[in-house]
């Protein structure tokens, strides 16, 4: 276990020099050299970054606290997304009729429908949690991750058709949150919806590791991810913890679909591609750790940023693919990932 | 009366017989049900005709699913992509070298269990969720070269390939797929019956204590997945060539949620199961797709509502109902002899 190895103990050529050191460095070398050609790669990677980041974050949170590995996740991004639509459609309406008397609108008329999207989330996840897993965890936990797994694909199939079927087969999309021009950074115009949406992702992060890091109920999640048994017998309420988890991770999931909305008009699949970037991250971090996952994230945008330049926009999810299977080959529990055997291994 | 033949072995043997008896009857009956079921009304009609051989294929792929799925435990999320490369490689063959499609299903069932054989060496010595997530992660790369080699599969403009049989009537094609199905439940069970079948449950059940009584859990791991992608691929190359158009949607997580559902719909680690619920599941929503096209997406939000409850439920599915059902019977069979043969406690079922 690593708690048992006193860090200073460990010479630095070991503590460092591992095969995730040689990773990370080889990754930081290649965005400081692609900085260097072509400025853009470096902002495509941190504002797309920023959005995977939030979905993977939830993701690991998810799988860390509840062994849940959510195949469902893409389906609270399409929840966001339709949510910020519905609420922003008619203000944007508003903006448009009348352009002179609604300045304030024109900046703050985004929020809203993001901040709902991310409260809807939140109530669908709780949702998920009391109607779905809590039964099955009642009745059996046998096979628990691979059975949770299925009934999440199952939730994803339900969700995709309902809204299909409730909504229609049609794109709802805007074409920009802030009709502004672009700003420039490192040369480069950056839309002002790209350059919020990573403030937006930033801020959203700072605030949820600060409230993993430093709350009593934050500390009592990171405590039930450890052991859950340990925890309970700490006086941890159990079902309580797992209810707030779900609803955080799907609202961190639909406050990612309602804020990329001009990126990803909303469309019954659409979480499909968040949903496997989001797991991209997330194996390629290890399952459940959050903090790598937030590191993974701006690993996979790199690589997708590499791929849309350099080799063509098909290849998006080829080259991450390849490249995972290439760490995994070396590092099995992941980047960072540690060597000890999970429960999920079983 | 008390005679030599009642001891409790022998009971607990003739009992056995008999279910075995009942289900062999019961197979047959299913099978010969299967045979006829096109000339009865209103199955007769082209419309069903089709169905059914979609049917008897989701049944086929349910199966070749099941059999890693319900054995080693090993949910194989690509699969959709092992069945789209083994359409791929025998849709073009035939397209670009003219070769007969029936050598083509061989052949695409044999590449596709190659790649199978590649993805497990490398995916199988993880394991568990794992193990899952890398085969889903192999198909999206698999489907990602289906859709940007555009000069060799034509991506999603379409693969025009030449069909299987000469009559475009749906009745052969289903007699074809019939056997087929047959075919993968009879050699897949055979294998399960073998000692190669003894490892797979003894891994699927615990890997430790598997691996402890000296079996390598890979490599055992790594030959079940590698019969299944290879049925797959036969089975994708059939589909490739009943269809007609080949497009990489054939390779769609979707379509492994579909199989999916029906094999645990079905019930899990019983190979009948699927296959026996496969045809009910499939025209009971080719029926609603045809009479409710104002509502997409209604089928498959019914499969995805079944899909859920088995899962909580009724884990065992529709084949572990039924087997609960014949184990209640076999143990009242078994305390009847019993007390006809006069010993006192009743015989255990084993």
């Amino acid at each position: 276990m690593t708690t048992a190895t006193n860090l200073q103990k460990v010479p630095f050529a070991k503590r460092y020099l591992t095969f995730t050191g040689f990773v990370l460095f080889a990754l930081v070398l290649v965005l400081a050299l692609s900085a260097v050609m072509r400025p853009s790669i470096l902002v495509d990677t941190l504002v797309t970054g920023g959005m995977w980041a939030l979905m993977a974050g939830g993701l690991a949170l998810v799988f860390g606290v509840m062994n849940v590995p959510n195949f469902a996740h893409g389906e609270f991004f399409m929840i966001g997304s339709l949510v910020a639509f519905t609420v922003f459609s008619p203000i944007q309406d508003t903006v448009l009729s009348d352009p002179a008397n609604t300045g304030v609108l024109k900046m703050f008329g985004p929020f809203p429908g993001m901040i709902l999207a991310a409260l809807v989330g939140f109530v669908c996840g709780v949702l998920l949690e009391v109607v779905l897993f809590r039964p099955l965890r009642k009745r059996s936990r046998d096979q628990w991750v691979m059975n949770t797994f299925l009934l999440t694909a199952g939730v994803s199939v339900v969700l995709v058709n309902g809204d299909r079927l409730v909504f229609g087969n049609d794109y709802r999309g805007i074409s920009r949150y802030w009709d502004v021009h672009p700003i420039v950074i490192l040369g480069q115009p950056v839309s002002v919806d790209r350059a919020m949406v990573f403030v937006i992702a930033m801020a959203v992060i700072a605030v949820f590791a600060l409230f993993l890091q430093k709350t009593r109920i934050g500390r009592a999640m990171r405590a039930v991810s450890q052991d859950e048994t340990g925890a309970q017998m700490a006086g941890i309420a159990l079902n309580r913890i797992f209810v707030l988890t779900m609803g955080l991770s799907c609202g961190l999931a639909a406050l990612a679909g309602g804020a990329l909305l001009f990126m990803y008009p909303n469309f019954p699949d659409v979480g499909v591609q968040p949903l496997y970037l989001a797991w991209y991250v997330v194996i390629l971090a290890g399952l459940g750790n959050v903090q790598g996952a937030i590191i993974g994230a701006f690993i996979v945008a790199l690589l997708q940023t590499l791929a849309v330049t350099f080799v063509g926009l098909g290849w998006v999810d080829v080259l991450p693919t390849a490249f995972i299977i290439v760490i995994l080959l070396f590092k099995p529990s992941g980047l960072f990932g540690s060597e000890v055997k999970g429960v999920w291994e079983q | 009366m008390v005679t030599d033949t009642a001891t409790p072995v022998a009971i607990n043997n003739q009992v056995h017989a008999r279910m075995g008896r009942y289900s062999r009857v019961g197979s047959i009956a299913l099978l010969v049900l299967a045979v006829v079921l096109p000339f009865i009304p209103p199955f007769n009609g082209q419309d069903y005709q089709r169905w059914l051989v979609v049917a008897a294929y989701t049944a086929a792929l349910a199966v070749a699913f099941d059999f890693t799925a319900g054995y080693i435990n090993i949910v194989n999320f690509g699969f959709a992509a092992f069945v789209g490369v083994g359409a791929y490689t025998s849709g073009l063959l035939a397209v670009d070298l003219h070769v007969s499609p029936w050598i083509g299903m061989v052949a695409g069932g044999l590449v596709s269990g190659f790649v199978g054989l590649l993805t497990g060496m490398l995916t199988l010595r993880l394991r568990g969720i794992y193990a899952a997530v890398m085969t889903w992660f192999v198909g999206l790369a698999v489907m990602g070269l289906a859709r940007n080699l555009t000069e060799i599969t034509r991506g999603s403009m379409g693969l025009n390939v030449p069909s299987l049989l000469e009559s475009s009537d749906n009745l052969p094609y289903y007699y074809v797929i019939l056997g087929l199905l047959v075919l993968t439940i009879v050699v897949l069970t055979f294998v399960i019956r073998s000692d190669l079948g003894l490892a797979f449950r003894a891994i699927g059940m615990n890997l430790q204590s598997a691996r402890a009584s000296g079996i390598n859990p890979t490599r055992f791991l790594v030959i079940n997945f590698t019969l299944s992608c290879l049925f797959a691929g036969i089975l994708g190359a059939f589909y490739a060539h009943y269809y007609g158009i080949l497009t990489p949607e054939i390779m769609a997580t979707s379509h492994t949620v579909e199989v999916l559902a029906i094999a645990y719909i079905g019930g899990r680690g019983s190979l009948w199961g699927p296959a026996v619920i496969a045809f009910p599941m499939t025209i009971a929503v080719e029926l609603m797709r045809t009479n409710l096209s104002g509502l997409p997406g209604l089928h498959l939000v019914i499969y995805g509502l079944l899909l859920i409850v088995v899962m909580i439920f009724w884990p065992g599915g529709v084949a572990g109902v039924i087997r609960g059902a014949t184990g209640r019977l076999q143990s009242r069979w078994l305390a009847k002899a019993s007390a006809e043969a006069g010993l006192a406690e009743s015989v255990e079922t084993a």
